[in-house]
C-alpha cells in the first residue's frame, strides 16, 4: 500500500524552509530500498555499528553517536549524502570496502534530503511497525463502479478499475468445471458430470458442484498434499541410511481431518500439542507426527544429541515458515539482520520443542487396516535445560533461556497460572484471534494454490525483506473472514472458487502483457502446470485405471529401471500387483533418497525441510517421463483400449478420449488432427489396439492434460 | 506431416489475428511464424555483442563453502596467532566491517593444521589436500580476492548463480543461452550435473531461468543412477510411432497455444523436440565406453559409477557437443566443525572426490584443445573465517568479504595468482573480485557485455550485475 501524503510526518519543514520543496523520490519504493540494501547490513537494528541505524528513514533522522546525517533540506551538508561521495572529512567512505553507490543512487538521497526527507509515520521510532506485525482488522469492502459478484471481488474489482482494467469473462463452463475439479479434489470432472453441468442451466448449478467436490473424500487428499507439503511429510528418515518409517497414519489423520473440516486452529493445536490436550485421543497423538517428520540419522558413530538438536532446529524453523511466515531459523546463528527476532528469542521458541520424548504410538488393527505404529510426540516429565547456542553450534551452550515468543509479537501466556509456558500453550497462541501472522501466512498459501501466486508473494516471508502484498485489505479481509468463520479451510475454498476472478478466463490479453504483464491486478486467471501428483493422477483418472481406495501404507507403482540404490541400505522397490499399482501419487512411498522420478521430475517438493510453494519447471525430462515411462506407456494403452471399446465412427471415439483428458469436446480441427494419427498408424502397419493406444499417448502428452487453464 | 499443415496455417492465422501480444510471447510468436522447425529447436546461435573469447562455461561449484585457509591462501601469520583473539590493532581499522559483537568477544583465530607447498612456475600455494590441483596451479589463475553479499548458503548460492539473493532471477547459465543461444541442437543449452550427499540447497532456483523465457532454464541431470531416465521407447512404440507421435502433440499443442497465448506451451513444445532428440544423443552422451581406460584413469573413475569423477568427464563431453553452460554441484563443503563437517576428516574427504576430477578436466581440455573454447570456474558461494576453535576437530564459520576461486581456460592469464587478503585473511588487500565482477567477466569471455544484456520485465531492464560488475582485466588474457 502506498503511504498517503497525509501520513507523512515532515519532519523538517521549520528548517527546510517554507515552500521550497520539491515533491521528492517516494521513500516506500525509493529510499527504503538502497538503505535495506547498501546500510542495514552493518547498520540495521541490533548492534548497529557506530551505534547508527539505517534501518529506518527515521532513525537515519536521529542519527548515531556522531550526530544527525541527514539534515533535511540541506543535502551537502549532510554526513549521508558526504559519506556516500567520501567527501566527508573524518569518516570513510561507505559503503565500508565495498563498491560506492551509483550516482542515480546517490541523487535520489539528495533528492529525498532536499525535499525534506520525508519519512512515513509509522517508521518513526518507537512506532514503527512492519505491517505483517498488526494483527488484521477487517477492512471495508471498497464500493466499486461495476457490481462485484462477491466481497472477494470487490477488493480486486477496485484496483482494476483505479487501473482502468476491464476483468477478462468467465471462462467456458468446461474450463470452470474442470478447474474447480482440479483444484478441490486433484480428479479431473468425468464426462458425465460435464454433461450434468452442461444440462443445467440454473444459477445454482456451480455452487452445487462447489458443495459436492467440498463433500467430496477426494477434497482432503488433494488439500492433505498441500499440507503435507508444509509438513515435510516422508516414508523415509532420511541422511544417508534412510530407512523406511511409518508415518502413514499422520498422513491419514491429516486428510481425514481435512474432509471433516476441522477448525484450522484445532487442526494446528492438536499437531503441534496434541498429546497435552487434556484426556488425548489416539488421532490427537498421531496429529503430533507433523513435528515427527523431521529426518532421523541412523547412521553408525554419530552424536544423537546434535541430530535430536538438529530436529529442534527444524521444528522451529518449521514452524516459523508455516504458520507464522518468518524465516525465525536466521536467528539460530546471530540475531535476524532484517527483523526483529534476537538470538535469544529464537532459543526461546527452541525451548518448546527441547522437551520432548520421540516415542513411536502402536496402534490397533482398524477394520481391513493391520495394526501399525507411528511416529508420535510426547513431553518429558522434567524439562530439559535449554541455552542459547554461541553461533547454533551446539557445543557451545550459553545463557539458559525459558520458553517465550518473539516479542515483536502479542504476548504469550502459560495457561492456568502455570510458571513455565509449554507447546500447548505456543500452539493456542499461534492461533488466538490476536496473533497477526497465521491466519494471513494461512489464506496466501491457499490463495497462491489458485492463483498461482500468493497476495503475499514471498509466502515464506511476511518480515520486512518479504514483498507486500498486492491487495493488502484483501489479504486482511480473507484472514478475517477465515478466523471468524470457524477457521472453517472449506469455507475459505468455497469463497475464492465462488469468485468470479476464480472463474475468470486464463487467456492471456495484449493489453494486459502492456500493462499488468505479471498479472498482479488478476484482471485474468492463470494457466498452471499440474502439480506432479496431479500428473499421475490426471492420467490414471482419465485412463479409467485410477484406484480411489483413500489412506493405508504406502504404495509402490513402477519406476524406472535404473534409478540406483546408493542409499546405505538398499531396499527393494516392490511393485504393487492389481490396484495398488494405481493408487493417487498421495500413495506413492516418499522415499527421501530417491523419490519416485516421476514426482521428482515434475518439482514434487524433496521433503528435507517444509517446502511452502512448489516451483513448476518445464523441461525435456518431463516430456521424456511422459513419453516413455514404461507406468504412462500402461496408462495410455488403458485410454487407448476405452476409446476402442466406445464404439462409434473414430471421430466420436478420439473425442471421448479427449474429453476424458482435457474436459472439453475436440474442435473439429482437433477431431481431424487425432483421426489423422489414428489412420496413419494403421496405414504403417499398425493393428487397431496399438493405433488406439497412439491416440492415447498423444491425448496424455498434451499441454492441456497437464495443465489446468 | 500433411495432416497438420491446414491445422497449422490456420493456427497461425488465428493467432496472429486474435492475439497480438506483447513481449512475454515473442518465443510464441516466433515459433508460430516460422512452423514447426527452427522455432521448436533450443535457442540457436545468437550474435554476440564483441568477439568471445570462450565458447562454453563449466563451473565446478562446490557447494557449502570451501576453505580458503585449509586449500589455497596460506597464512603464516594466523598460524602464529592461532588460539588468540583476534589483535586490537586488526580491530581498529575495522570499525564498520562485518563482524559482529560476538565474534570480537568470543572468537579466536584458528590456523591451519594442513601443510602448503610452493607449486609449478607460478609459485602458487597449495595444500596437501590438492594434489592433484598441486599439478595444474600453472594452467589456472587462482584468485584469493573473491567476494560475496550474503552469508547463508541458500541465498548465497542464489547471488553466486544470478547476482541477486532473492527468487526469480535468471541464473548465469539462463542468461548466457538467452544472450548467445547453444551450438548444440541436440542437446539443452544448460544442463546441471550433481554429485554428493543431496543436492544443492535451494534446488531448482539456483538454475532457474527467472524472468527469462523458461527454455533457458538449467536442466538437471540424476545424482544417482542413469542420469537421464526413460531415453529408450516404451514397448511396441519404433523411433516413426514415436516421431508420428510427437507430431501430432506438437500440432495440438500449437493450437492450444494460439488459442491460449501462454508461452509455456511454446517452451513445452521446444522441450518434445528436444526430449526426442535427447532419445538418441544422451545415450551417445553418456556410453563412455569409447573412452579410453587412460581417460578414465586420470578423471579417477568408472563408467557406470555416478559421482564428482564422472561429472566432469560427462561436462567435457558436454561442451564437446557444443553444450553452452555446464554446472557441476557438489555437496557438503560446509565445515563447521561438528560430525560430518570437521576441517579434518570430513573436508579432506570431500576434497578427495573432487581433486583429481577437477584437475584430469583441466588437462583432459588442454590435451583436447578444448581450452581455446572453455572457460572452467572453480568455486562455492562463500568462504570460511579466519577465527574458529582450536579443539580436537575444528571448524570454520561462513565468510564472505575474502574467498578463493580458480579460472581456467579460454580467455583466462593463467599461471598467475591474482589478489591478496591481509596478513589473517579477513579481507582483500588488492585486486577484490566480487561475484559481480565475476559474472561481468565471465559473461564479457563469452562476448557479452553485462550492461548491454538486458531483459525488459516489469517496466525495467534486468542484468545479471544489476547496477554493479567491472570487469576482472588483470584475470583475463
Amino acid at each position: 500500500m502506498r503511504v498517503l501524503p497525509s501520513l507523512f510526518l515532515v519532519l523538517a519543514a521549520a528548517v527546510a524552509g517554507p515552500g521550497a520543496q520539491a515533491v521528492g523520490p517516494d521513500y516506500e519504493s525509493e529510499i527504503k530500498p538502497l538503505l535495506t540494501r547498501h546500510c542495514v547490513p552493518c547498520h540495521g537494528a541490533e548492534n548497529p555499528k557506530g551505534g547508527l541505524r539505517l534501518d529506518t528513514g527515521a532513525a537515519a533522522l536521529l542519527g548515531g553517536k556522531d550526530g544527525s546525517l541527514v539534515l533535511p533540506g540541506r543535502p551537502q551538508e549532510s554526513a549521508l549524502i558526504q559519506v556516500l561521495q567520501g567527501d566527508h572529512a573524518s569518516i570513510d567512505r561507505m559503503p565500508y570496502r565495498r563498491p560506492p553507490l551509483d550516482l542515480g543512487s546517490v541523487r535520489k538521497f539528495r533528492d529525498w534530503i532536499a525535499a525534506g526527507a520525508p519519512v512515513p509515520a509509522s517508521e518513526t521510532p518507537g512506532v514503527h511497525v512492519h505491517w505483517s506485525f498488526v494483527t488484521p482488522v477487517r477492512p471495508r469492502v471498497p464500493s466499486t463502479k461495476t457490481t462485484a459478484p462477491t466481497s472477494l471481488d470487490a477488493f480486486l474489482l477496485a484496483r482494476l478499475e483505479d487501473s482502468v482494467l476491464l476483468p477478462s469473462p468467465l471462462a467456458s463452463a468446461e474450463t470452470r468445471l474442470r478447474r474447480v475439479h482440479l483444484d478441490l479434489t486433484g480428479l479431473p470432472p468425468s464426462p458425465e458430470e460435464l454433461d450434468a453441468f452442461l444440462a443445467d442451466p440454473s444459477p445454482s448449478a456451480y455452487a452445487r458442484v462447489v458443495d459436492r467436490l467440498l463433500a467430496s473424500r477426494h477434497y482432503g487428499e488433494r488439500w492433505g498434499r498441500w499440507w503435507l507439503d508444509a509438513a515435510r511429510y516422508a516414508d523415509s528418515n532420511g541422511y544417508s541410511v534412510d530407512a523406511p518409517r511409518s508415518m502413514w497414519p499422520y498422513r491419514d489423520w491429516v486428510v481425514e481431518a481435512l474432509n471433516r473440516d476441522a477448525p484450522f486452529d484445532r487442526f494446528v493445536v492438536e499437531q503441534l500439542a496434541g498429546d497435552l490436550l487434556p484426556g488425548a485421543t489416539v488421532a490427537q497423538r498421531v496429529a503430533t507426527g507433523f513435528h515427527r517428520n523431521t529426518q532421523i540419522n541412523q547412521e553408525g558413530g554419530v552424536d544423537p544429541e546434535q541430530f535430536r538438536i538438529e530436529s529442534v532446529f527444524d521444528r522451529v524453523a518449521t514452524t516459523g515458515t508455516v504458520l507464522l511466515g518468518l524465516s525465525v531459523g536466521c536467528a539460530q546463528c546471530h540475531d535476524h539482520k532484517f527483523d526483529p527476532i534476537t538470538q535469544r528469542e529464537y532459543y526461546g521458541m527452541f525451548a518448546f520443542f527441547n522437551d520432548q520424548e520421540e516415542p513411536s504410538l502402536a496402534l490397533p488393527a482398524d477394520g481391513a487396516v493391520a495394526a501399525a505404529s507411528t511416529l508420535v510426540m510426547a513431553e518429558r516429565t522434567a524439562p530439559r535445560d535449554t541455552r542459547l547456542f554461541i553461533k547454533g553450534d551446539f557445543t557451545r551452550p550459553s545463557e539458559a533461556v525459558a520458553p517465550r515468543t518473539p516479542a515483536v509479537l502479542p504476548p504469550m501466556r502459560a495457561r492456568d497460572g502455570r510458571a513455565r509456558a509449554d507447546r500447548l500453550d505456543l500452539a493456542r497462541w499461534m492461533m488466538s484471534p490476536e496473533n497477526p501472522l497465521t491466519a494471513r501466512v494461512i489464506v496466501n498459501r491457499v490463495w497462491q494454490v489458485y492463483f498461482g501466486r500468493g497476495l503475499v508473494e514471498t509466502e515464506n516471508d511476511f518480515g520486512t525483506q518479504g514483498t507486500p502484498p498486492s491487495h493488502p485489505e484483501l489479504l486482511d479481509w480473507l484472514a478475517v473472514e477465515f478466523r471468524e468463520s470457524g477457521w472453517s479451510l472449506k469455507h475459505l475454498h468455497r469463497l475464492i472458487v465462488s469468485s468470479a476472478a476464480y472463474q475468470r478466463s486464463s487467456r492471456a490479453r495484449p493489453d494486459l502483457a502492456e500493462s499488468d504483464p505479471r498479472n498482479l491486478l488478476l484482471a485474468r486467471q492463470t494457466r498452471l502446470r499440474l502439480e506432479a501428483e496431479l500428473v499421475r493422477d490426471v492420467a490414471l483418472s482419465a485412463s479409467g485405471l485410477l484406484d480411489r481406495t483413500i489412506g493405508g501404507p504406502p504404495v509402490h507403482p513402477p519406476q524406472p529401471e535404473g534409478l540406483g540404490a546408493f542409499t546405505q541400505n538398499r531396499r527393494e522397490w516392490k511393485v504393487g500387483e492389481g490396484g495398488g499399482r494405481f493408487r493417487r501419487a498421495l500413495y506413492t512411498d516418499l522415499r527421501r533418497s530417491t523419490l519416485h522420478p516421476a514426482l521428482a521430475v515434475f518439482d514434487a517438493p524433496d521433503t528435507f525441510t517444509a517446502c511452502t510453494r512448489r516451483l513448476r519447471s518445464n523441461t525435456p525430462l518431463q516430456s521424456l517421463t511422459l513419453l516413455n515411462d514404461a507406468q504412462f506407456a500402461e496408462m495410455a494403452a488403458a485410454l487407448g483400449a476405452r476409446m476402442a471399446a466406445a464404439g462409434g465412427p473414430v471421430a466420436n471415439r478420439v473425442g471421448a478420449g479427449f474429453l476424458h483428458c482435457t474436459g472439453r469436446h475436440p474442435e473439429p480441427e482437433e477431431t481431424a488432427r487425432l483421426e489423422a494419427l489414428f489412420r496413419g498408424e494403421l496405414a504403417a502397419g499398425a493393428a487397431e489396439p496399438a493405433a488406439w493406444r497412439a491416440v492415447g499417448r498423444v491425448l496424455l502428452n498434451l499441454d492441456e492434460t497437464i495443465t489446468r487453464e | 506431416m500433411n495432416a497438420s499443415q491446414p491445422l497449422l496455417s490456420l493456427t497461425r492465422r488465428h493467432f496472429f489475428s486474435r492475439c497480438a501480444m506483447g513481449l512475454g510471447n515473442v518465443a510464441l510468436a516466433s515459433l508460430l511464424a516460422e512452423g514447426p522447425g527452427p522455432g521448436t529447436e533450443p535457442p540457436a546461435p545468437k550474435r554476440p555483442h564483441h568477439r568471445p573469447k570462450a565458447k562454453s562455461v563449466i563451473f565446478l561449484f562446490m557447494a557449502g563453502g570451501p576453505s580458503q585457509l585449509e586449500m589455497f591462501d596460506h597464512k603464516p601469520r594466523l598460524n602464529a596467532l592461532s588460539g588468540q583473539p583476534i589483535p586490537d590493532s586488526f580491530l581498529e581499522g575495522k570499525r564498520f566491517a562485518f563482524m559482529d559483537s560476538s565474534f570480537k568477544n568470543k572468537s579466536t583465530l584458528l590456523g591451519t593444521r594442513r601443510t602448503f607447498r610452493q607449486q609449478g612456475r607460478s609459485g602458487a600455494w597449495v595444500s596437501d589436500l590438492l594434489p592433484h590441483t598441486a599439478g595444474i596451479v600453472d594452467d589456472i589463475a587462482i584468485v584469493k580476492s573473491c567476494a560475496t553479499n550474503l552469508f547463508n548458503h541458500a541465498p548465497a548460492k542464489l547471488f553466486m548463480n544470478t547476482g541477486s539473493g532473492q527468487f526469480g532471477r535468471p541464473s548465469m547459465g539462463a542468461w548466457t543461452t538467452y544472450g548467445i543461444g547453444s551450438e548444440s541442437r541436440d542437446l539443452p543449452g544448460f544442463v546441471v550435473l550433481q554429485s554428493g550427499p543431496r543436492g544443492p540447497r535451494g534446488g531448482a532456483v539456483n538454475w532457474s531461468s527467472g524472468f527469462l523465457p523458461t527454455s533457458h532454464q538449467g536442466v538437471p541431470l540424476r545424482g544417482t543412477g542413469d542420469p537421464i531416465l526413460n531415453l529408450g521407447l516404451p514397448l511396441g512404440v519404433d523411433d516413426a510411432a514415436q516421431r508420428r507421435a510427437l507430431d501430432a502433440i506438437r500440432d495440438l499443442n500449437l493450437r492450444r497455444a494460439a488459442e491460449t497465448g501462454d508461452p509455456e506451451i511454446a517452451t513445452r513444445i521446444a522441450s518434445y523436440e528436444m526430449a526426442y532428440r535427447m532419445q538418441s544423443s544422451a545415450p551417445e552422451l553418456m556410453d563412455l565406453r569409447g573412452e579410453s581406460d587412460a581417460t578414465l584413469a586420470l578423471y579417477g573413475c568408472e563408467r557406470d559409477r555416478p559421482g564428482f569423477a564422472r561429472n566432469c568427464l560427462l561436462a567435457r563431453r558436454l561442451v564437446e557437443r557444443g553444450v553452452r553452460f555446464v554446472q557441476l554441484y557438489h555437496t557438503n563443503w560446509d565445515s563447521h566443525g561438528g560430525p560430518g563437517e570437521t576441517l579434518e576428516d570430513d573436508l579432506a574427504r570431500v576434497c578427495r572426490e573432487t581433486d583429481q576430477g577437477c584437475a584430469a578436466l583441466v588437462k583432459d581440455l588442454r590435451s583436447r584443445g578444448l581450452m581455446d573454447d572453455v572457460v572452467v570456474v572453480w568455486g562455492g558461494e562463500f568462504g570460511r573465517t579466519p577465527m574458529g576453535e582450536t579443539r580436537e576437530k575444528t571448524g570454520r564459520n561462513h565468510h564472505i568479504d575474502a574467498f578463493t576461486m580458480w579460472f581456467a581456460g579460454a580467455g583466462i592469464r593463467t599461471g598467475q595468482v591474482l589478489g591478496a587478503t591481509d596478513e589473517l585473511g579477513f579481507n582483500p588487500v588488492e585486486d577484490r573480485a566480487h561475484v559481480h565482477d565475476i559474472h561481468a567477466t565471465l559473461l564479457h569471455l563469452l562476448g557479452l557485455d553485462h550492461q548491454r544484456l538486458t531483459f525488459r520485465f516489469q517496466g525495467r531492464d534486468f542484468r545479471l550485475t544489476d547496477v554493479h560488475g567491472e570487469l576482472l582485466h588483470k584475470l583475463m588474457a
